[in-house]
């Protein structure tokens, strides 16, 4: 690492880094005593470890608007043998939009894969071979049938605004694995944010640090501010030694003036982190960098995977480089373009199953193929199911009785079905999970007790997991 | 760093040392909140988890429930599972050690962790809540009681006026306030810091009451004026500045989850739910800060500022309304499919934020059961749960699906809206005066001129009669349908024909007086045509093509073009200028000539509706039509002047408020004023029995009385803000002491239940709020009597010694070093480049490259990512009581490479220019005055010369702006 400094000015220099900067590597050159960057929050996050951790990074898939299970994983022949009948609720269930319309069976077929002999609809046929490695919970269940309070609980644990998410609560917990990158990296869909806009990846009342770093994977530079931008890069580039003094000057005679106000320090560590993220961001979302062969696994060539797939393939990329929670949206909020199929399951469903199928089976395999499975969990999510009952004549309305989530990777026990929902895939009926399971899952995964993470907060210990959560053991290696 | 630590493990040996205690003999009562939160945290989850399935509620193995204390001690078949204070004579323990059948849990022994708590929880006393079943049950109404504990928290006792305790230093302290600290310092044996240097001390309350650095000129003021009254001259000139009422409007903007618009992107807001009048909430709080409205009237006012007079005799009171917007600028969701939920969750909100904001309680703890820890029972929440269901928020409830509907209330009273009702109304009729005049102007060139065309046969596709008058005009009666009529005449000689006219015509005969047949006297030409056959006898007929039509007057969507096509639905009508003559007038395309003599067809088909045929009818045809502005008459001159006139007055829109009044919400479960019942688990589906609207029961005693007419909010308001009330004094005390310290005397500023942290200074919150209460609840005169003291004066270095007794400086031995919030680095930045747009009030903003105060630039709910939030601005989906202090490379990284701040960058080195045009050394100095308050030193002059030789001024504005100096105060 001893190239760093001098190779970090002269790449500065080139970038048009700015003047302030170059004086700032210069100071920290100066300044052996605050590598590390002690005092940052980045570095310093507490390691909340309450046993031995099976998965040091995550990546979480989350399917905007509601998957329908009993189109995808969650086979029912009784909807066949039903379709048809009147036979759903009379009254309207507070949160369907509409009155329940006949049974309505699965437009696709279904056929069972892999050792497991896990049922798969023909809408997912890359992910069906790869069922013997996954985990279902197949009977998640939650509060209400509602996207924007049920996408706040599938993230947060609360139905209303104001709570830390999952990711936010990792990496306050865990704190970072990298300085350069981000703890906690939101890559939404290119065509917008889903339900609740970032209220979804919100620290809440935790430090704002632990909130995710949105990134639209197709701008330049991917992080606000990287660099400074073309207009202002007359300023500095002249800059000398001089410079450079003032500026440790005025710092080191304010700290020196202060002493034990670490924050101080913290600060010039701030500048340090900054400069170091210069340097690792770009390289990190530079996707020409990849072969060709793994462009094409990921589908970027074909416009119906290329946005979901090139998320995917940046979020190996940046929890290979140490990014602790990678969390990748298919589908923004709204009538279209998402999982939320309540005109026509049959013309809805499939675009955007082919959109993540071919993506989630080369990121599974990509992660195995370089080892990155020993730590990495993978999840599958989505905010609540859809009725067995049509709305409309072919599309399906919201459920939050029952729905599919499955998990891979690190301390998975693959090839596992927790859980099972009613003959019609309406109620979760068997080995019912929550929100607050998945949740005591992932951190106990973490090596995290969820009952011992808790944050003061007006006098009330907040969890995520609430007062609730069980770790479903049933699904772990 | 002030980062909220994780809860971490209560030490167990702390729970040890009760042991002692005869612990059959507790009651219940006796357990302290340590134990009851070990047992909340620790062993009822591991209860439940492990125990309950097979022995709570619905199933008791072997005899045996856990699910209440009592029932553990009477045990089951085998006897007690419990005997407190002897974990190894418990069945419990022996159960899970595995050393004898039965062996708990059966499906496999617990880990030795969880073993070792249970046992120390049976050591301690097995300390268990009073009342409080397992859990998985309902609890039952009425199961709820105080304990004698709650009764003694120290915030519920009544406000105590101490005695000034005396010191051994006498000279150090500056005002009363001064001997309550000195007196703990001394007793610690320790010393209060040396007073800070008058340009810290100018700085550090320039800061703080302003949020603003102080000028060079006030700088150099200040540090000239010897005299005794220097420094209290600086705090009345800053209290009376209005930059005071804008840094500490923030504050409080923090604490009631202020946010001035939910969407950040101006074009994506929804206008129906959107808040676009939160700002007159902001405005109204700068300004009761600014005039120093006592604070429990700014209590009243936003809890029911709806209700109170106005103070002038006005008809309406916009303030109280305005400061309603406390309640309505709220956090829930849009409710999407779900609108019952907005209701339950925006009552919710609103005894939160009351709860927190004044008393410093969780109140909202009690919604889905009794408050765990405070005396609050779930029925006092419903009580309060009344109130604001009988409070009116949103407009209506709103369809599934739909977005939501705010109130808005009008900020002129009914006098001022019926005279403007009353201005409309002469509007219109001006208007519809003009356009009378207008039409008959019209009607009267349309009609001018030309010659009538004698028909020489009339037919009627439906078998109407026709009678052609002496004028030319065809009346029609008999048979009425859909009809089409026909008409032939010759073109007379006398004129090159230009346009076809048709005038309808009214008539004594026709229904309302014509000129149509329907009943009201409409019609509708749906398609009208012509041709014609030229008298040369040669040439057949030939269509005519029209380009134009118009009409006197064209009924709303029925203009005489559309019928020139084909489309039956539209076409020429004239409602309700009924029983009026009228006139089309089509224009003939200029390559269509039509030879004296011609034999002329037209059709006039009448397919819109039944019966819409017209009545009376002319045709004529014109060879010029004359246009000109109606004549220019007195009367008319006046007319118009009279419509500018209110079109003027008028153009201002009637000002709205987001304001809270009596009433539920329309359309929902709860649509008037009304008690509700108590929501089980708090879900609005599933109903227990009604509480009447009332105050907490314990808090406000058991004697209330009841809530006779409206919400309730008036009587709510009146107790918060009431002098006995023994949290609210206290609370505002403690946060201004928070906002001037940086850390309250209770360090849970919206927490005084019994999970806070007790008063470091009990006696001295106690004085300073009988003072508060005794100066009218006057803030200014709060902050006068903490500037002035000693203890604000104190240095922030800290000698090592004081460090190692104190190193939270619990006992305000010094001063604490803060960094500047996110609003106070910004409106630095812009006041020192003199770029500081000094505008106050109105909407917010869009973003923070305004040149307006931080205050002014728009905190969007649904945007985290802004500039305030990079620098830990408040979240406003939250009370906040506090920010955090995060120091994070995305910091840095804006304010190296924004281009906001390469511009501010640029006009702090031209103000510089400007300001010392000639000297460099004198420039470098000014730019230290303007960004530190000092001058620089010689090395650092030296340098900073250099910089500007190789860099340019811009490098080295910009590196002070970068700098530490700049973002933290002393």
């Amino acid at each position: 690492m001893q190239d760093s400094i001098s190779t970090r000015r002269q790449l500065l220099l080139q970038s048009g880094g700015g003047f302030a900067l170059l004086a700032l590597s210069q100071l920290l050159e100066r300044d052996s005593t605050v590598r590390g960057a002690e005092g940052s929050q980045y570095a310093r996050g507490f390691p909340v470890q309450h046993h031995p951790p099976r998965v040091k990074r995550i990546i979480q898939l989350f399917m905007t608007g509601g998957a329908s299970p009993m189109d995808t994983y969650d086979y029912k022949p009784e909807l066949e043998r039903l379709h048809g009948q009147m036979l759903g609720p009379k009254e309207k269930p507070e949160g369907f939009t509409s009155p329940a319309g006949a049974i309505m069976k699965s437009p696709f077929s279904f056929a069972q894969h892999g050792q497991s002999g896990r049922w798969v609809s023909s809408v997912f046929p890359e992910q069906a071979k790869l069922v013997d490695e996954m985990a279902f919970l197949m009977a998640m269940t939650t509060k209400t049938n509602v996207h924007g309070p049920g996408t706040y609980m599938m993230n947060s644990g609360f139905l209303l605004p104001g709570f830390p998410c999952m990711g936010a609560w990792i990496s306050y917990a865990m704190g970072n694995l990298t300085d350069d990158l981000p703890t906690f990296v939101v890559l939404p869909d290119s065509r917008g944010l889903p339900y609740n806009q970032k209220g979804c990846f919100s620290s809440g009342f935790l430090p704002p640090v632990h909130e995710g770093i949105v990134i639209d994977a197709t701008a330049k530079p991917p992080i606000p501010d990287l660099f400074p931008s073309d207009r202002f890069a007359f300023a500095s580039r002249s800059a000398d030694h001089d410079g450079l003094e003032l500026l440790a000057r005025i710092n080191q005679q304010y700290a020196e003036a202060h002493r034990g106000d670490d924050r101080l320090d913290a600060r010039i560590a701030s500048y340090e982190l900054a400069a170091k993220m210069q340097l690792s961001a770009p390289p990190a979302f530079d996707l020409s960098q990849e072969s060709e062969l793994t462009h094409s696994s990921y589908g970027l060539a074909q416009p119906e995977t290329a946005d979901f797939g090139r998320r995917c393939l940046l979020a190996r990329r940046l929890i290979e480089r140490g990014v602790r929670f990678v969390q990748v949206w298919s589908g923004p909020q709204g009538a279209v373009n998402n999982w939320d199929n309540h005109g026509n399951i049959e013309k809805e469903l499939p675009p955007m199953a082919v959109s993540v199928d071919r993506p989630i089976a080369a990121l599974l395999r990509d992660l195995k193929a370089r080892g990155l499975d020993q730590d990495t969990l993978v999840i599958w999510s989505t905010e609540f199911g859809r009725t067995p009952f049509a709305q409309g004549s072919v599309g399906r309305d919201h459920n939050g009785g029952s729905f599919v989530t499955w998990l891979w990777g690190a301390g998975i026990k693959p090839g596992v079905a927790h859980g099972q929902s009613d003959d019609w895939g309406y109620q979760a009926v068997e080995n019912k999970t929550w929100c607050y399971d998945l949740h005591a899952t992932v951190l106990h995964l973490l090596g995290i007790d969820h009952t011992q993470l808790s944050v003061r907060q007006d006098g009330i210990d907040r969890r995520l997991t609430d007062v609730h959560g069980h770790v479903v053991k049933e699904i772990l290696a | 760093m002030k980062d909220r630590l994780p809860q971490l493990l209560i030490p167990l040996a702390l729970l040890g040392g009760l042991s002692w205690l005869s612990s059959a003999m507790v009651e219940a009562d006796e357990f302290s909140a340590r134990q009851l939160e070990q047992f909340e945290k620790q062993i009822r989850p591991l209860l439940l988890e492990q125990c309950a399935k097979c022995h709570g509620r619905d199933k008791q193995e072997g005899g045996l429930s856990l699910s209440t204390r009592e029932s553990l001690l009477k045990g089951g078949d085998s006897g007690p599972a419990l005997v407190p204070g002897k974990p190894a004579e418990s069945l419990l323990i022996k159960a899970v050690d595995y050393l004898d059948e039965p062996k708990m849990p059966p499906t496999g022994k617990l880990p030795p962790e969880k073993i070792a708590l249970l046992r120390q929880w049976i050591e301690s006393g097995a300390a268990w809540p009073q009342n409080s079943s397992l859990g998985g049950g309902e609890q039952s109404p009425g199961d709820f009681r105080v304990t004698e504990k709650q009764k003694q928290w120290w915030a519920f006792q009544p406000i105590q006026d101490p005695a000034v305790p005396a010191v051994r230093n006498v000279d150090w302290p500056r005002n009363e306030l001064d001997r309550f600290i000195l007196g703990k310092l001394e007793s610690a044996g320790l010393s209060p810091a040396p007073a800070a240097d008058r340009i810290a001390w100018l700085r550090r309350v320039t800061y703080d009451l302003t949020g603003l650095p102080p000028t060079p000129e006030e700088v150099d003021a200040f540090v000239s004026d010897r005299t005794e009254r220097a420094a209290e001259a600086v705090v009345e000139r800053l209290l009376n500045s209005q930059a005071y009422g804008q840094h500490w409007a923030r504050h409080w903007l923090d604490v009631v989850r202020y946010a001035d618009y939910h969407d950040f992107n101006p074009k994506l807001r929804v206008a129906s739910c959107e808040i676009t009048e939160a700002w007159r909430y902001r405005d109204w709080v700068v300004d009761a800060f600014n005039r120093d409205l006592p604070f429990d009237q700014f209590i009243v006012h936003q809890i029911a500022g709806d209700r109170l007079p106005s103070p002038s005799g006005e008809e309406i009171y916009p303030d109280g309304l305005i400061a309603t917007t406390f309640l309505s600028n709220g956090v829930w969701d849009r409710g999407d499919a779900d609108k019952e939920k907005i209701v339950s969750d925006m009552a919710d909100d609103n005894i939160a934020v009351i709860g927190k904001a004044f008393l410093g309680l969780t109140l909202e703890c009690a919604r889905c059961h009794d408050h765990k820890f405070d005396p609050i029972a779930t029925e006092d929440y419903y009580g309060l749960a009344g109130i604001f269901y009988s409070s009116h928020i949103l407009k209506e409830l709103g369809t599934k699906g739909g977005e939501y509907n705010v109130n808005r209330v009008p900020l002129i009273g009914p006098t001022a809206l019926a005279k403007r009702a009353e201005q409309e109304k002469r509007l219109a009729d001006i208007n519809a005066a003009l356009a009378e005049q207008d039409r008959l102007h019209r009607l009267q060139e349309l009609t001018a001129g030309g010659s009538p065309l004698v028909p020489s046969a009339v037919k009627s596709e439906a078998g109407a009669v026709a009678m052609v008058g002496d004028d030319a005009a065809i009346l029609f009666s008999g048979n009425l349908a859909k009809d089409t009529y026909l008409l032939e005449a010759v073109v007379p000689d006398s004129i090159r024909v230009r346009y076809l006219r048709l005038e309808a015509l009214p008539d004594a005969v026709l229904p309302a007086g014509g000129p149509g047949r329907a009943d009201d006297g409409n019609f509708v030409v749906s398609r009208f045509s012509a041709s014609f056959v030229p008298p040369d006898g040669k040439t057949e007929s030939t269509p005519i093509k029209f380009v134009a039509a118009q009409a006197d007057f064209e009924q709303a969507n029925f203009a005489a073009k559309s019928s020139l096509d084909d489309d039956p639905k539209d076409g020429w009508a004239v409602s309700p200028q009924i029983g009026k003559p009228h006139v089309a007038v089509f224009e003939i395309a200029s390559d269509t000539a039509i030879p004296a003599g011609s034999r002329l067809i037209v059709s006039i088909e009448q397919r819109h509706a039944d019966k819409h045929a017209l009545g009376k009818l002319r045709l004529s045809v014109a060879e010029t039509l004359p246009t000109s502005a109606p004549p220019d008459t007195p009367q008319r001159r006046d007319l118009i002047a009279n419509r500018d006139r209110l079109q003027q007055e008028l153009s201002v829109p009637v000002p709205l408020a987001m304001a809270v009044t009596d009433g539920g919400t329309p359309g929902g479960l709860f649509p008037g004023i009304q008690d509700v019942p108590i929501h089980i688990r708090g879900s609005y589906a599933r109903l227990g029995p009604v509480v009447p609207r009332r105050l907490p029961q314990f808090l406000a005693g058991e004697n209330q009385t009841a809530i006779a007419r409206g919400s309730g909010r008036p009587e709510l308001a009146a107790w918060v803000a009431s002098p006995h009330n023994p949290l609210t004094a206290r609370v505002i005390v403690n946060r201004v002491w928070h906002w001037h310290f940086g850390e309250g005397l209770v360090r849970t500023p919206s927490n005084f239940g019994m999970l806070s942290e007790p008063p470091s200074h009990p006696e001295l919150l106690d004085w300073l709020t009988t003072r508060f209460i005794e100066d009218g609840w006057s803030l200014k005169k709060l902050h006068q009597r903490i500037v002035s003291s000693a203890t604000y004066r104190q240095s922030s270095r800290v000698s090592q010694q004081a460090f190692d007794v104190d190193p939270e400086n619990k006992l305000i031995g010094r001063f604490a070093p803060r960094r500047l919030e996110a609003e106070a680095i910004r409106d630095t930045i812009l006041l020192a480049n003199g770029q500081l747009d000094p505008a106050c009030g109105g909407p917010a903003g869009d973003d923070f490259t305004i040149r307006r105060r931080s205050l002014y630039v728009q905190t969007a709910r649904w945007q985290r990512d802004s500039y305030a939030n990079l620098f830990d601005a408040a979240n406003p989906d939250a009370s906040t009581e506090r920010r955090v202090t995060s120091t994070v490379a995305p910091q840095a990284l804006l304010l190296l490479n924004h281009p906001w701040v390469h511009e501010q960058a640029r006009h702090f080195a031209e103000r510089l220019e400007r300001d010392v045009p000639q000297n460099d050394a004198e420039r470098i100095g000014r730019a230290y005055q303007l960004l530190f308050g000092r001058r620089p030193n010689d090395v650092e002059l030296a340098i900073a010369q250099a910089v500007v030789a190789s860099g340019g001024w811009h490098d080295l504005a910009h590196v002070l702006l970068c700098s530490n100096e700049l973002i933290y105060i002393d």
